[in-house]
């Protein structure tokens, strides 16, 4: 499994540094956030990194969006006067703008628009496929990466799921990206079923020979390991770590408003508030939460030096590229080499971060919303039932995936 | 003999045909074991008039269609006037042996029975999916070994054939089907999800069933169809371990075909097949 950059408000320097210390990687570029000229130079300067990639996310989800970046791209439609746009010229068009956008980036692959389905249903698995086969009359088939985006409750729903699964048996795309919205806006899931049905839908897709991105993730979604998922996409803030569908809206309230710093605690798969780590020094027990060395990118160094944390300067930047580094080395880490030992390995990670979870908690470290306390069992439940549906299965084509 | 139909009918109509011996009567057909003049021992049903004539054609269609080793060919057939009125009645290559039913009621199967039972079985749905047919009635009475101890899968009378429209009324509640064997998807009648991997469900409860000699579904016996069909939706087949060196992949394949999704399933037969071959390559049985 791979870890590419989920493009988010500020990350551009956080790119560049991330991939040129990683020796190459991926990112996935927001038209949000990016103006055309600012896609065209970014994705240049990514480019020109040894080993560095970028796709282009449409992020045609809510396509009658009023986001003002959004709707001031060359390939964004101004009206949609009849259905007939999915059907018709419109639709080519719309297709031949983005494969020009991204000829002109240098992306090598295609992400196709893909609509947010708040129920998966005929009416959106037809767009799906006027979308699919519009694209392939004037793209190489082989580029093309489909866009599975979809809500909270359609997540939640194996019925729903089970029904995507089958759809896409029969759109034979080679790879899929795959946004899932977390339920209530939640940053870590605490629905196991939300989990599992997640996991079930990448096995579900690797399984008939497509590779999978899993976009819009927290660390939570490590697990998705054991699906067999080709990458994980995160980023900088909460709303590149999880996919709130209303963000691609004039009227979001962004919480980047909210700033508040957050130290990622990779052994104990949870953040604190840099209050808390003062706390944990003071109690002599803030070395148990400084990242291993195989995960330790150097950005937090300095919380660890011995002096009070809140005084050492970590900010936003050294944050975010530890939260980023810490994550691609666990993702790297991951063992692949069967099903098995895939959640082993996963398994592992979460009895570590409970054990450590359990230290801290007694001595009243928390990381609030971000504590992956209440998350462990979560992800335990969720990877159970998985396991059940398809380890059998996963167990023995794991090589053939 | 006690039968439906007139024994002497019988001789004159089918002169080629000796030594008649009533076999079962079902509520569909009547049928005998006889003796053929070229082709040795035979089955003859004789399908009663009031039976949806397109139903039978299916079935004459579906084995002639599917073309296994493992499936009794139908030798002849055609229309007779009886005493009942019209019948069509088959002609068919008997099985000599025992169904798979009776052997149940002296207990499980050994496991090579078992593998070789699934694979053959496997070998006739293989043939099936092939022709786009689904057998939808895999069970225990279905099923047939012979004194070489090779199985034989028999009465396709319910088989979907998915190329053609459905015999079956879209607004009934359940379709058709034995409740114990049938997955969710085939007892709720959802038409559209009935294809092949029904069948692998069917067959992955019957190799447990020959593992553990009762049926989970049946034992204890419910309180009505009801209750029975809640069991098939929601409990769990209990592992089976199997006496082999490939216990847990015998097991994971077993746990694979008995999904309550079919998504869950082994995509095909053919992977299913694949699947348990390799099992019994491993084991030294093939």
């Amino acid at each position: 499994m791979e870890l590419y950059l989920q493009f988010g408000y500020g990350m551009m320097e956080h790119c560049r540094t991330l991939l040129r210390s990683w020796g190459g990687g991926s990112v996935i570029l927001s038209p949000r956030d990016l103006t055309d000229d600012q896609l065209l130079r970014f994705g240049s300067d990514i480019l020109k990194i040894p080993g560095g990639d970028v796709i282009l996310d449409p992020q045609f989800y809510l396509p009658h969006s009023d986001h003002e970046k959004l709707c001031n791209h060359a390939y964004w439609p101004s009206a949609y006067s009849t259905t007939l746009f999915w059907q018709g010229q419109a639709l080519s068009r719309l297709l031949e703008s983005l494969r020009d956008l991204n000829s002109r980036i240098g992306c090598s692959r295609f992400v196709l628009p893909g609509l947010f389905a708040s129920v998966v249903d005929d009416d959106w698995a037809e767009t799906q496929r006027s979308v699919l086969e519009e694209a392939r009359a004037g793209s190489d088939n082989a580029s093309l990466i489909s866009t599975i985006a979809i809500s909270a409750e359609a997540a939640r729903d194996e019925n729903q799921i089970a029904d995507l699964i089958e759809r896409t048996e029969a759109w034979k795309v080679p790879a899929y990206y795959v946004v899932c919205e977390h339920p209530n806006g939640q940053y870590l899931v605490d629905d196991p079923n939300w989990i599992a049905n997640v996991l079930d839908l990448c096995a579900g897709l690797r399984l008939a020979g497509s590779q999978v991105i899993l976009g819009y993730c927290t660390h939570q979604m490590l697990a998705a390991n054991v699906a067999g998922v080709n990458a994980i996409a995160s980023g900088s803030w909460m709303n590149v770590r999880s996919f709130p569908p209303e963000k691609f809206n004039a009227t979001y309230e962004d919480e980047i408003r909210q700033r508040a710093t957050w130290y990622y605690c990779p052994q104990a798969l949870s953040e604190y508030k840099i209050p808390f780590l003062d706390i944990a020094h003071r109690l002599g027990i803030l070395q148990l939460m400084a990242p291993p060395p195989e995960l330790d990118g150097g950005y937090a160094t300095a919380l660890f030096s011995g002096a009070q944390p809140s005084t050492v300067g970590f900010g936003e930047q050294g944050a975010f590229r530890h939260y980023l580094h810490a994550l691609h080395e666990q993702v790297r880490l991951s063992n692949t080499e069967s099903f098995d030992s895939a959640v082993a390995d996963y398994e592992a990670r979460l009895t570590t971060a409970e054990t450590l979870l359990a230290r801290l908690q007694a001595a009243n470290i928390r990381g609030q919303l971000r504590d992956f306390a209440e998350i462990v069992d979560v992800n335990r439940a969720g990877l159970g039932l998985f396991s059940a549906l398809r380890g059998a299965v996963l167990r023995r084509q794991w090589d053939t995936l | 003999m006690t039968t439906p139909i007139d024994i002497a009918w019988l001789q004159r109509s089918f002169p080629e045909l000796s030594g008649f011996r009533q076999l079962g009567q079902g509520g569909q057909k009547f049928v005998l074991a006889a003796k053929h003049r070229r082709d040795g021992d035979v089955v003859l049903k004789i399908v009663y008039p009031k039976t949806d004539p397109e139903s039978v054609r299916r079935e004459i269609l579906a084995v002639q269609q599917i073309q296994s080793s493992r499936v009794p060919r139908i030798l002849e057939h055609g229309i007779a006037d009886t005493n009942l009125g019209a019948c069509v009645w088959l002609r068919e290559e008997k099985v000599s042996g025992d169904t798979l039913r009776n052997m149940l009621a002296r207990g499980p199967l050994p496991p090579e029975s078992i593998l070789r039972l699934g694979l053959q079985m496997m070998e006739a749905l293989d043939g099936a999916e092939h022709a786009q047919i689904v057998h939808r009635d895999v069970k225990p009475d279905n099923i047939m070994r012979d004194t070489a101890g090779d199985f034989w899968l028999l009465d396709f009378g319910i088989a979907r054939h998915l190329d053609l429209s459905s015999l079956t009324a879209t607004s009934l509640p359940f379709g058709k089907m034995t409740l114990g064997y049938a997955p969710p998807e085939q007892c709720r009648n959802f038409k559209r999800e009935i294809d092949s991997r029904a069948d692998l469900f069917a067959l992955g409860v019957t190799m447990h069933e020959c593992a553990t000699g009762k049926n989970a579904f049946l034992d204890p016996p419910p309180r009505d169809h009801l209750e029975l069909l809640k069991r098939v939706e929601q409990v769990v087949l209990p592992p089976v371990a199997l006496p082999i060196t490939e216990a847990d992949s015998f097991q994971d394949l077993i746990a694979t075909m008995t999904q309550k999704n079919r998504i869950h399933r082994p995509r095909t037969i053919g992977h299913a097949r694949r699947w348990l071959r390799e099992i019994c390559e491993r084991e030294g049985l093939v």
